[in-house]
Formats: C-alpha cells, structure tokens, sequence
C-alpha cells in the first residue's frame, strides 16, 4: 500500500510537469510523423523537368517522364533553379528539353535533352530510365525518316504512322518478377518503421533522463524521512521502482495507442506487443534506478540520462534501421536492449508472429531487465541505509 | 564593458566546473556523431557490384545480340559479372539467396516472335531488395528492347506505308542514327557526405543546448538573489546583459570549433574551407543565442527556462534536420526547415563544400544573422523591462 503511494507521487509529479508531458507525449508523435512525412512514403526518385520548347514533340517527351511511375515528376521553369535543386539533392536529377528540340527533329536533325545529374552511383540507374525514354522518342523519328527516306510517305504523316504503332504496344516486354524476402516486409504502412523505434526509444529516453527525479527525492532529503517512517527500504525501493516502471509503461502505451489511432501503425499480435512493452519498461525502470543511484547530482544525470538515451537508441538501430548497419555494427547493437526490443516488433509486424516467435527476444529483455533492476535496487539500498 | 568581461568570465570558470557544459556542448554531440558515422554505411563510397545470370532458350539472332552483344561489353566494362545458366530454377534459387541480383531469361522463340513482329517477351527476375542493381540490370535490358523496338517500329511502318523488303528495311534502319540523344550536365554535389552531415548537425543541434547557460544564468542569479547585488553595483544594465550574452557566445563558439577540429580529426568530417565555416559558425552561435534568450527572459523560474529551452531546442533541431536530412522530404516540410537555424547553418556548409567561394555562405549567414536581430532584440526589450527590473 505505501509503496503504491509513492508510485503515485511519482507519476504526479510527472504529469504536473509541461515539459514532461511535451517530451513524454507530444514530441514522440510529433517524431513519428515527421519520420513518416519525410521517409515513409517509400523513396521515389524525383525529376525536375523543364519544357524549352513548345511542340509537340517536346511535350511527348515530357509525358513520357510524367507518366513514368519510376519518378516523381516536378516542373521548373528556370534552368538555375532546377541545377541548384540537383545540387542540392532537393530532386535527384533534372531533364530539360531545348528551345529547339521539335525544329531540329523536323530538320531531320538529332536532338539534344539535357540530363542534369551528379556523379553519384545512383544517378546511373535514373539516367538509364530517361536514356530509355529518349530511345522510345528517338524510334519515332527514325522511323519516320525511314519512311520518308523510301518515299513511302511525308515526314508528318509517317510520324504520325509511327507514334500510331509505337503506341499499339506490339513491342518487346519485359516481365518483372521478384524472387526472395524483403528485409523491410512487402507492404510496410507509411509510419509502421517509425513508430516501434520511436516507442522503444523514447520509453528509455524518459527513463534514464527521469533518474533526475529519483535524485531529487533523495537530495531533498524526502528519502530520508520515508526511511524514518515506519516504512521498510524494501517497500520504498518497491514504490520508487513501480514509479519509474509506471511512467515508462504510459508513455509506452501512449504511443501504441496513439500511433495505432492516428497514424495506423500495426503493432501486430497484442498480446505479443504487450509483453514486449512490458519488458521494454521494465529495462527502462531498471535503467532509471541504475542511473538515479550512480548519480548524486540530479541535473548531470539528466544529462546524462538524454545522451545515454540518445546514444543507445542510434546504436540499437532507433534512428537508423538496423538493416542498413554494417555487419559488424549490428553484432554491436544487440549489446543495447533496444536491438532486441525492435528485433521482436519487426518479427510482430513485418512476419505476423505471435508470442511463440518472439521467445529469444523476451528472454533478453527480461535479463536486461533483471540485472538492471537487481544492480540499481542494490544500489539505491546502500545509498538509503548509510 | 570591463564589468562584461568580469561577468563572462565568472561564469565561464563556473561552468567548467560544473562538467554539464562540457557533457552537452562536447561529450553529447561528439559521441552521437561517432556512433552515427559508425553505424550509417557512405552510400557514396559503396560501389556496386552487379551480378546478374542469364538464361538464353530461345538462341535465336534476337536473344543473341543480347547475351553475346550488350552483355558482353558491360561485363568487359567491369560493369557487371555476368552468369550463364541453363536452368532457370537454378537461377532462381541464386537470385533468393541474394547471390545473383537479377537475371535474364528469354523463352524459346522469343527472337521468331520479334523478328515477325509479334513482340516477344523476356523476363526479368530481380531479388527483392537489390533495388538498385536490379534496375541497372533492367536499364541495361531496357536500352537493347528499345532499339529492336525502334527497328521494328520503323520496319513495320515502312510495311504500312506500302514498304515490303523486309530485310533490306531492316538493315536501313538500323543505320539510321538516332534522333534524339541525352547530353550530359554535370551537377556539383552540394550535399554534405554522412560523416560530415552528422558532425555538423550534432553540433549544431547541441549549440542550442550549450548556449543556454550563459544566458539563463540571469535567472538564476535573479533565483539565488545575486542580481539585485548586481543591480545595486555602479554597473550599466547594458553590462550585465553583456557578459551573460559573451558567456554565451563563448561557450558556443567553443564547442562548435572544438567539434570541427575533434570529428575531423577522429572520424575524418570534411568540413570545408576554415574561414567560411567559422563565419557560418559565429551567425549560428548568435542566432541559438538569440532564441534561447528570448525563451529565458519570457521565463519565470531558471526550471522553467530550461524546460522550454529543451522543447524548443528538440523540435527546432529535428525541424531543422539535424538528425536526419529533410530535403527529400515533402516540399512542405523543407519549407518549414528553413524556419530554422540549423537549416541554414547545414546549407551553408553544403555550399561550402561544394567547392564554391565565400560568397556561398551569405545568403545562410544573413538569414541566421536575421534571426539574431530579431531575438535581441525581443529579449533585451523583455529582459530590460523585466528580469533586470528591480
């Protein structure tokens, strides 16, 4: 009974104040879905594309990158602002059909579209796409000279004729088939990488930086008058632990429930995810305790606490997805309970699994856990007793 | 301006001891960018190997110029390793386990159904997460099928037209050059590679941090009861708020030029030329010192302070995208990113290390010089009227 008193306390004071409730609450949705606005919405290479001329064989050249579903096609009126933009990587490349494109293809000259790109490996692949969309234009036109070269027919007319057949489709086709697994699941919602990183750090994050508390209550001497109370360390340490533990499963069930209703995250089997979060909070309580009885100084550890949070989660793979780490990287995040924790979410999530598939995961956490509450109560005791 | 300085330098040796400066302005930032240049492989220093397999059933004239032709001279580019198989279930089974990247197959009559103009087919298979090379793969099978397409086209509309020697078509056609060709501009890269973006955008984003003692220190000389003793000193206010901002100023500075030097050092950041990143430098100190002291002179209490501090630290941090780059996002998005300092300051360097003169870092200084104007003035109008009110 006394310790559920000074678990209450603890989440009171939480709740009372505004920057927790805006770091705790607010911030972690706020991530979320700028994450999800900026990277979630797959990457599509974009191409800014600039109209010199005013044919219509220049116009058919820009439907053609407009209708590819490769690209996402932006329009730009001012060659500079287009080349900065390159530059910039604010578009991956630009193409920019010349004044002269239709006079010169009537001349039965060769035209020129310029492809603005940088020397960088991926723009190989995007210039091959528009370099494939200049020979589907360049065919017409060969085509038409052929024509009218034999005297079949005059030049518009066999153009004519030309863009009739390329249209029909009777060309070759490539089928695309995909082979193997993907590393990231077929059909990942636009926020469902973010948010289980998001919840796994941010639930550390409050931890570890609210071990800040645990340090006030001791150097304002309230600790002290608990122990002078008939109350035993023993509940005191149980009160504080289910303090820490209480915070850290709130806002964990806050950015379920919230990335769940606002951004329709799929966390996959519940029961699963709830084990989960329980054993992400429990290493989280643990951690705060750890932090909060190594430190005598509340506002180091509050420091402290938000550069371990941060780095930790980076390391466990919160910030940049464990899939594009190096090898010998990833060996090194499972030395973080984050790791772990997001290894189980993805095999929630992305493989449908159930409690059954996420055992080795649960086991870990349930260590971290363990010790971390077992170092951080041992801790927290001599400091209470002496 | 003497006083200035003794202020400035009180709590300039306050704050060495006290070792949260050195933790958020060096330790926090320097740490969070090692960890990310460790863990975030340079897309740019990766290169690519291309393996594709092929399966040629149909060893028609079509196919073959194909396999013996296109394929030939990419793999004697170094472009590509090309493997021959005879099965395509074999061939499938390399492209799951993720041996092969993408591999080819053309069925049986592939090069009779071009050659009659009825299409043809080939199949491309690709493992699903060897995006790129997959699509090099397909570009390279792309650029052939558009020329056998560009004869056929051409063939079938001389037909129509009320041609009839096919083959004689044919071979003119293919001596046609074509019609409408890419020309190359180079773009320079204005983009700051992985190491660098995240030292730089650590950095800056912990500026916001490290600033703020100097200026919130009012506050808490106002909390502990020195600054009435301040007040009552033959001292203009003009100095007090002087030396809280130069501490400010000064520990910034610090931190940044010591971060330059130390990921630089440490982890190779390309940082670019020394006196336009000093230049960038001095505008981002004071424009972080700028907004943080607007928050501490609207602020009651140094917790307070701190606490709003930290909020707009975070969310002007992660808007500014420091910790992730935001120009790919939604147009939106890098709208709102230049709301920012940190926007400015990152683009600067971009600029900078593009290779283009100093002149590419003024039009980010003076935006963050703007921001300057405005917070100092807002909080030296506040912070007169209000926190150094008797």
């Amino acid at each position: 009974m006394k310790a559920f008193s000074i678990t209450a306390v603890n989440i009171k004071r939480m709740i009372r104040d505004p920057s927790t409730i805006f770091f705790v609450f607010i911030f972690p949705m706020l991530l979320i879905l700028v994450i999800g606005a900026a990277f979630g919405g797959g990457f599509e290479p974009k191409v800014g594309v600039l109209n010199g001329g005013s044919g219509p064989y220049a116009e058919a050249f820009i439907a053609e990158i407009v209708g590819n579903d490769e690209f996402d096609a932006i329009d730009y009126e001012e060659i500079d602002l287009l080349l900065e933009d390159v530059e910039r990587g604010v578009v991956n490349m630009g193409v920019v059909v010349p004044a002269d494109y239709d006079s010169r293809l009537g001349n039965g000259d060769t035209a020129q579209v310029e492809f603005l790109g940088r020397l960088d490996q991926a723009v190989v692949q995007y210039r091959a796409t528009i370099e494939a969309i200049a020979a589907s234009q360049s065919a017409v036109f060969r085509a038409a000279r052929l024509v009218e070269s034999e005297g079949l027919a005059g030049f518009d007319e066999a153009v004519a004729t030309a863009q009739s057949l390329a249209g029909t489709g009777a060309g070759t086709e490539v089928v695309r088939e995909s082979a193997g697994e993907s590393v990231f699941g077929e059909d990942l919602g636009q926020f469902d990488l973010g948010a289980p990183s998001n919840l796994i750090l941010f639930v550390f994050l409050t931890s570890l930086a609210g071990s800040a508390a645990l340090i006030q209550t001791r150097r304002l001497g309230v600790s002290r008058r608990m122990v002078s109370t008939p109350t035993s360390v023993g509940e005191i340490l149980i009160g504080e632990t289910g303090g820490r533990f209480a915070i850290a499963l709130i806002q964990g069930l806050f950015i379920m429930v919230g990335a769940a209703v606002a951004f329709g995250v799929r966390w996959g089997n519940l029961v699963a995810a709830g084990a989960l979060l329980v054993l992400i909070a429990l290493v989280g309580a643990g951690g705060g305790m750890l932090m909060g009885s190594l430190f005598d100084n509340d506002e180091q550890a509050g420091s402290m606490g938000v550069f371990i949070g941060l780095g930790l989660a980076a390391l466990g793979g919160c910030m940049v997805p464990l899939e594009i780490f190096p090898d010998t990287m990833v060996t090194i995040a499972h030395v973080t309970p984050h790791a772990w924790g997001l290894d189980g979410f993805a095999e929630l999530v992305r493989h449908d699994g159930a409690i059954g598939s996420i055992g080795p995961e649960l086991g870990v956490l349930a260590l971290f856990a363990a010790a971390f509450l077992a170092l951080g109560t041992w801790r927290l005791r001599v400091k209470l007793t002496h | 301006m003497r006083a200035a300085l003794v202020i400035a330098t009180k709590d300039l040796s306050q704050r060495l001891r006290d070792r949260s400066a050195i933790l958020l302005g060096l330790v926090a930032p320097l740490g969070l960018a090692l960890i990310f240049s460790a863990i975030i492989p340079d897309a740019a220093g990766t290169s690519f190997d291309v393996n594709v397999g092929v399966v040629d059933n149909d060893r028609g004239a079509v196919a073959a110029g194909f396999t013996g032709g296109v394929l030939a001279a990419v793999e004697a580019d170094e472009r590509m390793t090309v493997t021959e198989y005879s099965d395509v279930a074999a061939m499938e089974s390399d492209i799951e386990e993720g041996t092969l990247d993408a591999g080819y197959v053309f069925a049986e009559g592939f090069s009779d159904d071009v050659e009659a103009g009825r299409g043809g087919t080939v199949r491309l298979i690709s493992n699903v997460d060897s995006n790129i090379s997959a699509q090099i793969a397909e570009a390279v099978l792309d650029g052939y099928l558009a020329e056998v397409d560009a004869i056929g086209i051409a063939v079938g509309s001389a037909l129509v037209s009320g041609g009839s020697d096919v083959a004689a078509l044919s071979t003119k056609a293919m001596d046609i050059p074509p019609a409408v060709v890419l020309a190359d501009t180079e773009a320079s890269n204005r983009e700051l590679d992985v190491t660098t973006f995240f030292s730089a955008g650590m950095a800056v984003f912990f500026l916001f941090f490290t600033v703020q003692f100097g200026v919130s220190s009012l506050l808490e000389e106002r909390f502990h009861g020195t600054l009435p003793r301040l007040l009552g000193a033959p001292i203009s206010r003009w100095s007090i708020l002087g030396g809280k901002g130069l501490t400010s100023f000064v520990l910034g500075l610090t931190s940044m030029a010591v971060l330059a030097v130390a990921t630089t050092v440490f982890i190779g950041a390309e940082w670019g030329k020394p006196l336009g990143v000093a230049i960038l430098m001095v505008a981002g100190v004071l424009a972080a010192l700028g907004i943080m002291a607007v928050v501490a002179v609207v602020s009651k209490t140094p917790e307070q302070a701190a606490n709003w501090q930290s909020i707009v630290a975070v969310v002007l941090g992660l808007l500014g995208g420091t910790f992730f780059p935001l120009s790919q996002g939604p147009r939106l998005l890098s709208l709102f990113s230049k709301l920012t300092p940190h926007a400015w300051f990152l683009q600067g360097l971009g600029d900078l290390s593009s290779g283009s003169g100093l002149s590419a870092v003024v039009t980010p200084v003076l935006a963050m010089l703007a921001f300057f104007a405005v917070t100092a003035a807002v909080a030296v109008v506040f912070g007169r009227g209000k926190v150094l009110a008797p």
